[in-house]
């Protein structure tokens, strides 16, 4: 990782702040003008916590947070590859800490909206004057028979949050033998990391292809019709690895029975709604929600599961004084189909929106006017990437989809009737920005 | 005076509708959208992503709009723009011009350095300046820019997959040997001043 101590980051923020950011009187502890909790420390809270701090030291920000230690999600199926180190991926809370954030290392337990508080594991309680919720998700393990969280840990690793389970599936990936099948089942979504499935099926052929293991399967049972970023996997899928009859994918649509029921860990059998298929490794995503603590709260008012926020400042419509940032909330134009996805970027940009509504909020200033963007990177193979952007205005106090800010990389050149493959000098690119983004978004977020 | 501050603090990183700074506020949050991928004021962190904070308002100007029209290729930042005003571009081209210029310096060999200063020499300290740090007018500095980006600039001019409407600048880089245009970058990534 690129080091960058803090006394050169601190420049830097000055310069991008001008002089005026460091005339802002500095924080005493006697004379902060709010306190601001910050639940959950991925993405999301990392990236609140610090915006905060930089646009008004005056603040109290306390960070609490179970692990000392985050693991990005993005790019993480490159680990189960071996393409990539997972400690390129990780990032420690000194960073926030030099920035003045309280990190806390610790479990919340309870929130309490009517006092404003929140009581921890350790038996702490934290009064705020807004709490900004960023838990990520949940698995649903009930809902696929037979899957357990005890089975996730040791067999049946689902590796949707990175750290230990993506290890382990990066252990029974190397034991697969040649002529194995390694199947992926996709929940329904909406879940975390949309194009994350179909980029592991890729990274894992990729795998196998280059270490003996040519006749290895990967079997994708998806719960749903199609997928992000679909026409983009299909033409990688083709041109590297063989997709469908004879290839080494293979992806079974939810309408053709790809929705896995239950799974018979003995056996490593999922059941899907027509068929049995046996693996040799299983790796089951299990359908997602709001994080526990959201769904306690009384938060997740959007069919029970996810948190329905406001779209100018991300605050719940369910409490007030709580703001529901990352995986565990709902926004975008939903209606259309253009959600916000799930993903590190979209929580980054939400953050950001958190955090200058409330310092104008706290200041007693007007409200500033929100922009929401997304920016994602898949590595499908060497030199083989493709990416997806999104952008979300504010207009009428709804979020607007700009479709003219928005899509994915070019699936064809020349013209409909004439249409030309994009040249491969496109994918190399995209492959080399995604470790760019990678890091940038990782300071942007943790520095 | 506090909160004349802290509004100040918040221009900078922020962005408001209504009060007396409108224009400026909103351009800040627009400009926070940037740093996900170039860093704070346009300082990146990461070896393909270009530092953009302290380039040229016109070369910035002109990238975003080329992009936006179609009259330049890129992958990413050409569905990123169109999704903003023209305006919207001006005024983060003049914010961006306004933030200092970083230098990133990397390491590199002794030999790539003097291959690659010979290969400057010969073809870019014309526009670019022999550090990168003194460009001609309008041309940006390149002196600690990250030499894994300009490699990957130098592949888009020479593969001939991309409109690249700078003549000069595609002139030079397909005249140069296949050697030359990594080692030129790799020997601008190593300049500090």
């Amino acid at each position: 990782m690129h080091t960058f101590d803090r006394r050169s980051f601190l420049k830097t923020v000055s310069a991008a702040a001008g002089a005026s950011l460091l005339c802002v009187p500095q924080a005493r502890a006697t004379t902060a003008k709010a306190r601001v909790v910050v639940v959950g420390g991925g993405y999301g809270g990392a990236t609140a916590a610090r915006y905060l701090r930089l646009l008004d030291p005056g603040i109290d920000v306390t960070l609490i947070e179970r692990g000392t230690r985050y693991t990005s999600c993005p790019l993480s199926n490159e680990v189960i590859s071996g393409e990539r180190d997972i400690k390129t991926l990780q990032s420690g809370y000194g960073g926030l800490s030099g920035r003045g954030v309280k990190v806390v290392h610790d479990e919340v337990t309870r929130i309490d909206p009517a006092s404003k508080s929140v009581a921890t594991a350790s038996g702490e309680a934290y009064a705020y004057d807004a709490l900004i919720l960023s838990p990520g998700v949940d698995f649903n393990f009930s809902a696929v028979q037979g899957l357990t969280q005890e089975l996730a840990d040791t067999r049946i690793p689902h590796a949707w949050k990175a750290g230990p389970q993506t290890l382990l599936l990066k252990k029974q990936l190397e034991s697969l033998p040649d002529g194995g099948r390694f199947i992926i089942a996709v929940p329904p979504g909406p879940f975390r990391c949309p194009p994350g499935p179909y980029e592991r099926a890729a990274q894992v052929a990729m795998y196998c292809k280059h270490h003996g293991k040519k006749k290895a399967k990967i079997l994708i049972l998806d719960s749903n019709d199609t997928f992000s970023k679909k026409p983009l996997f299909e033409e990688a899928w083709k041109a590297l690895y063989g997709y469908g009859e004879g290839g080494m994918i293979e992806w079974v649509s939810g309408a053709n029975g790809g929705k896995v029921e239950s799974v018979d860990p003995g056996t490593m059998t999922c059941q899907t709604t027509f068929d049995q298929h046996k693996g040799d490794v299983v790796n089951i995503i299990p359908p997602h929600r709001a994080g526990k603590i959201a769904i306690d709260a009384g938060l997740a008012n959007f069919k029970g599961v996810w948190c329905s926020v406001k779209p100018e400042n991300m605050e719940s419509t369910a409490h007030k004084d709580i703001y529901v940032i990352g995986d565990s909330c709902v926004g975008g134009e939903v209606a259309t189909g253009n959600a916000f996805p799930k993903s590190a970027h979209m929580a980054n940009s939400q953050a950001k929106v958190v955090a200058a509504s409330l310092v104008a909020k706290l200041n007693g200033l007007p409200p500033p006017k929100p922009i929401y963007t997304n920016a994602c990177y898949s590595v499908v193979g060497h030199e083989w990437g493709f990416s997806v952007v999104h952008l979300f205005r504010v207009e009428n106090n709804q979020w607007v989809y700009i479709k003219e800010g928005s899509g994915i990389s070019p699936v064809t050149f020349g013209t409909p009737k004439a249409p030309k493959p994009v040249p491969r000098i496109y994918r190399k690119m995209e492959a080399e920005y995604a470790d760019g983004w990678l890091r940038n978004l990782l300071a942007d977020s943790f520095a | 005076m506090r909160k004349v501050l802290v509004a100040l603090a918040l221009t900078a990183l922020g962005g408001f509708t209504g009060g007396p700074a409108t224009a400026r506020e909103g351009i800040e949050a627009l400009a926070r959208t940037c740093n996900n991928c170039h860093g704070i004021g346009g300082v990146s962190v990461g070896n393909s992503m270009p530092s953009i904070g302290g380039l040229p308002v016109e070369y910035l100007r002109t990238v975003m709009k080329q992009w936006k029209y179609d009259e330049r290729s890129a992958i990413t930042m050409n569905r990123v723009v169109k999704g903003f005003s023209d305006d919207e571009l001006d005024a983060l081209a003049a914010y961006f011009a306004k933030q200092p210029w970083k230098p990133s310096p990397q390491r590199v060999s002794p030999e790539v350095l003097a291959k690659g200063k010979s290969a400057v020499s010969e073809k870019c300290e014309d526009c670019h300046g022999i550090t990168g740090s003194d460009p001609d007018v309008g041309v940006p500095k390149i002196n600690g820019q990250w030499a894994k980006y300009m490699e990957l600039e130098l592949e888009k001019y020479r593969s001939g997959e991309f409109k690249m409407p700078h003549r000069k600048m595609k002139k030079a880089a397909q005249e140069a040997k296949p050697a030359e245009a990594p080692a030129a970058a790799r020997y601008y990534g190593a300049q500090n001043r």
